[in-house]
């Protein structure tokens, strides 16, 4: 063991898709051992996709992977190579699927993009919206993305949402919806091979959430004694949170709006969350009943300058930490920082006792198990990870 | 004829070293000059607790004649949190390097690591920035994207937003002078933009856009001011946040972020953020090889006046090319 190297060992429960291990530092080995697959392997052919170890050294290039696959007929060591590059054939894995290092610390990064060239997609008119994609996305649940270019024709398709940042729920492969009702009458389905152009795209936006709690979009609002709402992606806002809205008049409910206050001139409104439904849904105090309904339905040629609804963290009402359960009476505060499949419960960021509700830090680093070599659901993965001193 | 030339016979050293170094290109820093600043203090925890009172209702009702009182009033406050949060970077460097370079490693290097943490501070403002205050898409522009390129009705939208939301203006104005070219300059907000924008402002000139060269005095302009549209002054650096083609036509969108005063505030922890820390080779392993030379800071952030900030989203009208 060298002076400054650096080594980290544990477990972490995939996913099923991109699953995020986060460490003190950004290593430049890796390794797994994934338990469940290696229960799994019994009675697998040469051709099931059944991978239970993998490594990576930096040298091999980002989002590659060396794996070993055990099968009734032996072992098969395979090669995941980086995006574009050749990989085994046994089984068929897909390139770009393996390990890659992750320092999220710089906000509006993006990942390949996917369009016409790259990777063909559709969205339905559907609520949700479904996009399709041609060949394997390689997305996890929790994944943010963002669309561009959606004109079917010169006067329509989705440009209303483009530019909205979604969280997706992967349903298939090729599939997964975006929280946002295209089933309306001023959205046209959308599909890049037919489209004006053939521009659309769409991207992974990298790091969506490196400081919390902060503004999110909204999809839906449920008026009433309490106000119900759903934002496009994680709010991260916690119960006591202090909530301000900023909605256009051309959505609807701007009543909700912190300002203009008719009773007290200059003094801003705001409501506090109730409760937390789950990641992208939360209930708050403000009774809304009589509201102007929200409507998400924009006519396509009213898209460009067109602000999108909000609503935006602006204090809290907790007086600090959990009721005491048995656990950390100050927990490090949880967020859903766009590599979380739960929709219920968020990573634990690294900064050690918080007020719950209070702004704070969400940067990480360490690794991501690619959707190649990351196993099924619930699958319990061992890891190790080093930064060494010498890589020659 | 036999001629020495320095073919056959050359200097013994090659090359000297030039006096000075070459400037090391680094943007401007505007997102942490515009912030409020407070120190934590020692032994405080983690967490730094804004308590701002709210308004209490004007008593507009009269009292009548009837000798009762009205209903009290409950006082209420709104209380912002801000979670502190620690960083740094080091170098190691081995003591041959100290021993045998020429030009006093330690001394540049310290240097660069100073200005690396105070460029992190800025980073951090900008993205916290990014991800806390709320946008106003730029609608005034003639490109047909969301966000449009900037027009001089976005800035007029959003200097109404904030005057509407009582926000304090950072400037006072400059009165006109009699001077050729120069025009009045309204008390003003600050936006911080991208350099990349530049373009587009020069663009409107005539049409609201007053270059910082224009004002009747420079003396209250910072050195990042680039000029002022209504009663907004803008400041550029290159590194102000840009979402590359991210707009709804693909295009990179540009976050400018108008504010008055109080809007952000930077917080430190008992002067935590000073911290550049030398260690001797004395200090590492066996041999006592290496030396280290670090620096490492305590930062939190908060959005202390939500109604005082606007995030400008805007395109831009048209490419001005590669870098």
């Amino acid at each position: 063991m060298a002076e400054y190297s650096r080594i980290a060992t544990g477990s972490v429960t995939s996913n099923g898709g991109q699953t995020l291990v986060i460490l003190p530092f950004t290593p430049n080995f890796i390794e797994i051992f994934n338990r469940g697959r290696a229960v799994a392997q019994n009675g697998n052919t040469t051709t099931t996709f059944c991978i239970t170890k993998a490594w990576w050294y930096t040298d091999m290039g980002q989002t590659a992977a060396g794996y070993t696959q055990t099968t009734t007929a032996g072992d098969y060591t395979g090669w995941i190579a980086p995006t574009g590059g050749t990989s085994s054939s046994i089984p068929t894995v897909v390139s770009g699927t393996g390990f890659t290092t992750i320092q999220a610390a710089l906000a509006l990064q993006y990942g390949p993009v996917f369009n016409n060239t790259s990777n063909a997609f559709s969205i339905s008119k559907a609520n949700p919206a479904v996009v399709t994609t041609s060949t394997a996305h390689n997305l996890t649940t929790g994944n943010w993305v963002i669309f561009q270019n959606l004109s079917q024709s010169a006067t329509t398709g989705m440009q209303q949402i483009a530019g909205i940042p979604f969280m997706i729920t992967v349903t298939g492969a090729t599939t997964f919806t975006i929280p946002w009702n295209t089933n309306q009458s001023n959205y046209t389905a959308f599909n890049t091979a037919t489209s004006t152009g053939n521009v659309g795209s769409f991207k992974q936006i990298l790091y969506p959430v490196l400081y919390a709690p902060g503004v999110s979009f909204i999809s839906a609002i449920t008026t009433g004694t309490t106000t119900t709402v759903v934002t496009t992606a994680p709010h991260n806002f916690v119960q006591g949170q202090e909530i301000a809205f900023r909605i256009p008049q051309a959505y609807g409910t701007t009543q909700l709006n912190s300002l203009p206050n008719l009773v007290i001139p200059g003094s801003p409104i705001y409501g506090y969350v109730t409760s937390v439904t789950n990641s992208t849904t939360f209930v708050c105090n403000i009774n809304s009943t009589g509201y102007t309904a929200f409507a998400t339905n924009q006519a396509f040629a009213n898209y460009p300058g067109q602000t999108f609804p909000q609503v935006l963290a602006v204090g809290d009402v907790n007086t600090g930490g959990y009721l005491y359960n048995g656990g950390m009476l100050y927990p490090s505060p949880s967020v859903f920082n766009g590599y979380v499949s739960s929709t219920t419960v968020g990573a634990s960021t690294i900064n050690g006792p918080a007020i719950q509700g209070a702004y704070y830090n969400a940067t990480f680093q360490g690794f991501i198990i690619g959707t190649g070599i990351s196993g099924t659901s619930t699958d319990v993965i061992d890891y190790r990870a080093i930064l060494s001193d010498i890589n020659s | 004829m036999s001629i020495t030339t320095t073919g056959n016979l050359g200097p013994l050293i090659l090359q000297s070293l030039a006096p000075a170094m070459l400037y090391v290109p680094t943007p401007t820093m505007n997102y942490i000059l515009v912030c409020d600043k407070v120190s934590m203090p020692a032994n405080g925890g983690t967490t730094c607790r804004f308590m701002r009172p709210r308004a209490l209702q004007p008593p507009t009702v009269q009292l009548g004649n009837s000798g009762i009182d009205p209903p009290a009033q409950i006082p209420q406050r709104d209380i912002i949190d801000a979670q502190m949060a620690f960083f740094g970077t080091g170098c190691i460097i081995n003591e041959q390097v100290i021993l045998q370079d020429q030009e006093g490693v330690l001394a540049w290097v310290s240097e660069r690591l100073a200005v690396a943490m105070r460029q992190a501070e800025d980073l951090i403002l900008r993205d916290y920035i990014v991800s806390a205050a709320s946008q106003i898409m730029a609608g005034g522009g003639s490109n047909g994207d969301n966000p449009s390129n900037l027009g001089v009705t976005d800035f007029s939208l959003v200097a109404t937003t904030l005057d509407t939301n009582n926000a304090y203006k950072f400037m006072s104005g400059i009165e006109g002078m009699d001077r050729f070219g120069t025009g009045p300059v309204r008390s003003s907000y600050f936006m911080l933009s991208s350099t990349e924008l530049q373009t587009d402002f020069d663009g409107l000139t005539g049409a609201g856009f007053l270059s910082q060269w224009n004002y009747p005095t420079n003396t209250s302009c910072l050195p990042s001011e680039f000029g002022s549209v209504f009663n907004i002054r803008i400041l550029t650096s290159s590194e102000a946040p840009v979402a590359r083609s991210a707009s709804a036509n693909g295009n990179d969108v540009y976050y400018n972020t108008i504010l008055g005063k109080q809007a952000i505030t930077h917080i430190n922890q008992d002067g935590y953020s000073m911290n550049l820390i030398y260690r001797d080779p004395y200090y590492s392993g066996m041999l006592a090889q290496n030396a280290t030379l670090a620096v490492k800071f305590a930062q939190a952030q908060a959005l202390t006046q939500d109604t005082a900030i606007r995030n400008l989203l805007c395109t831009r009208l048209s490419s001005i090319g590669g870098p």
